[in-house]
């Protein structure tokens, strides 16, 4: 068989490429024994730029080497496939055994080898950026080549290229704050990871803070222990404001009168009422399947300024209205630039305002107070590696596209 | 229109697909096309009349996610088998798109049932019908790859059957990716990052990782055995993504523990 040939000898095979790839793992641990965990920091700009660059460089250098052996063996598939499986026990690792986000003292040879921060250990980023430089020169080879039916290869590697390499080396770049602003006001300030009081280019001026609820569950629970039932399993039912009839257990449950926003009347009852301080409330009648029993009132989950209403059902169970849930919060802020740029806009979760090369989300609110919460806060994100990335989803997407619709190219289809 | 609605419109779509599923199967592909695509059309105008009566996209609440996993999974199975050819792809996937319509009807009290803020987002369906139509083929070549295993050890592997096994494996690691695109751009502008690592995040990216290194390894002739090998062991670290990263314990905390 050809794999009797001296493991370096051309063609370069899979053991030869897996024992250069367990070489650069071998010498990654090594670099953690002695410095520690890779800080991402050193990649800071314009490191990472020179690194990205030096990267292209070289691969098209290597076109310009005709034949040269080593070049063919840094771009060849067999590299390619090791770099992969490395990948892949790394990440094994990393999935099956929980990692730490920063190492104890006293910490074992397993952590200390960078087992317990897979992402940030020195054998993983060498793995990282070989494969990058791999799919650098695959690229440069295979655009110099100019094969027919490489439009589905390209998009797939240089997209990918582009996704690793903007996203990952410019990870260094990434600042993340967490800013809390209450309504009314304007704030420039957040703290530091060591609780250093930092300004920031951008300054929030938070105009109103929106809440918006799902219609508050309806549970039994336990009228000693508070505990939902069936314990363990507890049922909670959504009603739907449209559709107002249930059971819970062993009661039959029928909504009489639902309000979004609601404050005591008297005697137990609720009226509609739109005063901040307002909380949901709902009329029930609920009627025991056996005993026949009907117990008639208001529930209502409280707030902070508002007590909550239940309905005692027998001597150990009572209804309650649990805790509402966010359907959505919203914050209309008007943001001022260094620059002078001002922007006016609503965030919220999934819909982030970008200004320059921040990103502002909506990040958090008063949960005890719920909608009656007067700040709101934010995570701003300073990432100048947007558009590189996205351009380089958009070119892996349509790459994974023409996999789907073109198959494993250059064999037909086989009905 | 309203839910209401859907009770009348639904069982006319699926009674189509199964029709077209029964004819594509006896090889009746002009009927097969017509029933499918009239099944997808009802589930169309059900979405718009249904957007129009709501008056917000319908992408709020779990019954209106499952509404329009039907209509992708039905509308994108069909293209894949027009390319193809197919048949079993129409049959899955009309039997998936079907399996999330009978849901919506027998299970009306999951319609209002309540999307958190960051699942309420575009990139949803398109993230979950993506991994859905990927799990499905890669099962598939999963089945291939272990007929090809057993024909190899009587000394006859099916030449035709490799050819078939890399393209299917080529379109469901490309439905794959494309779940794992939506994801990485979905999380940017949910929470900031493309990728953290999250425990579901990690098995996604070392099942990709295990169908990449199948499809590299079909390039150049490695040990055919072990190549093949790949297939049933992606699958395996597949269904762990799925189902098994709640027991993990490397999982705790995962983002991904509603799903």
């Amino acid at each position: 068989m050809e794999e009797k040939k001296f493991i370096w000898g051309s063609p370069w095979g899979y053991r030869a490429s897996m024992f250069t790839v367990a070489a650069m793992v071998f010498g990654g641990f090594l670099l953690q024994l002695l410095y520690g965990p890779f800080n991402f920091y050193f990649l800071h700009r314009p490191v990472n730029y020179i690194v990205g660059a030096l990267m292209l460089i070289l691969s098209v250098l290597s076109l310009s080497a005709k034949n040269n052996e080593l070049a063919k063996r840094l771009s060849g598939i067999h590299l390619a496939a090791s770099l992969m499986v490395f990948l892949l026990i790394f990440s094994l690792i990393m999935g099956l055994t929980p990692q730490m986000t920063s190492l104890p003292q006293n910490a074992d040879l397993w952590a200390r080898l960078g087992f317990a921060q897979v992402t940030s250990s020195w054998p993983f980023i060498i793995i990282y950026l070989a494969t990058l430089m791999s799919l650098a020169m695959t690229v440069a080879r295979r655009v110099k080549e100019r094969r027919k039916g490489d439009l589905v290869f390209l998009l797939n590697h240089v997209g990918l290229w582009l996704v690793l390499a903007a996203a990952g080396l410019g990870a260094a770049d990434m600042r993340r704050h967490v800013m809390y602003v209450q309504e009314g006001q304007m704030e420039w300030r957040v703290h530091s990871d060591d609780r250093q009081v930092m300004e920031l280019p951008l300054a929030i001026r938070l105009d109103d803070f929106i809440m918006e609820e799902y219609p508050a569950r309806l549970a039994i629970i336990d009228r000693k222990t508070g505990a939902a039932q069936p314990p363990g399993r507890p049922e909670l039912y959504q009603f739907d404001p449209e559709k107002s009839k249930t059971s819970l257990l062993d009661w039959d449950i029928q909504i009489l009168d639902y309000h979004y926003q609601a404050v005591p009347a008297g005697a137990g009852a609720y009226q509609y009422s739109n005063m901040p301080a307002s909380t949901q409330a709902v009329q029930v009648i609920a009627q025991n399947h056996h005993s026949k029993i009907i117990r008639l009132g208001w529930l209502s989950p409280g707030n902070s300024l508002l007590p909550p209403s239940t309905l005692f059902l027998d001597d150990k169970f009572a209804l309650v209205m649990a805790q509402a849930e966010a359907k959505r919060f919203v914050s209309k802020i008007k943001v001022f630039a260094q620059s002078g740029q001002e922007t006016e806009a609503e965030v919220e979760v999934n819909s982030p305002l970008r200004v320059g090369d921040w990103l502002i989300y909506q990040y958090g609110y008063d949960n005890r107070a719920g909608r009656m919460s007067t700040y709101s806060s934010f995570e701003l994100i300073y990432d100048p590696w947007l558009y590189p990335v996205y351009a380089g989803l958009i070119l892996w997407a349509l790459g994974a596209l023409g996999l789907i619709v073109q198959g494993k190219p250059g064999r037909g289809k086989i009905e | 229109m309203t839910w209401a609605h859907f009770n009348w419109l639904a069982p006319p779509a699926i009674i189509l697909w199964f029709l077209a599923s029964l004819m594509v199967m006896r090889r009746k592909n002009k009927l097969a096309d017509m029933f499918m695509i009239g099944g997808i059309l009802i589930f169309a105008v059900f979405i718009v009349g249904f957007w129009i009566g709501v008056q917000r996209p319908p992408m709020r609440t779990m019954g209106e996610t499952r509404l329009w996993h039907s209509f992708f999974l039905s509308a994108a199975g069909f293209l894949a088998y027009k390319r193809w050819k197919y048949s079993w792809l129409l049959v899955f996937s009309s039997l998936l798109a079907s399996v999330f319509a009978i849901i919506n009807m027998l299970k009306p009290e999951m319609h209002s049932i309540a999307l958190m803020p960051a699942l309420q987002s575009y990139y949803f369906v398109p993230h979950v019908t993506a991994y859905m139509l990927s799990y499905s083929i890669l099962a598939v070549g999963t089945i291939a790859s272990l007929i090809q295993l057993k024909k190899i050890n009587s000394g006859k592997p099916d030449f035709n059957l490799y050819a078939f096994l890399d393209n299917i494996i080529y379109i469901g690691l490309g439905f794959l990716m494309l779940g794992l695109i939506t994801g990485a751009a979905w999380a940017k502008e949910a929470w900031g990052h493309y990728w953290s690592w999250d425990p579901k995040e990690t098995w996604a990216f070392i099942t990709a990782a295990a169908y990449l290194i199948y499809i590299h390894l079909r390039l150049r002739e490695a040990n055919r055995k072990i190549t093949l090998l790949m297939l049933p062991l992606a699958f395996v670290l597949l269904m762990i993504t799925w189902l098994g990263t709640s027991f993990l314990p490397s999982a705790s905390g995962s983002v991904h523990v509603y799903s």
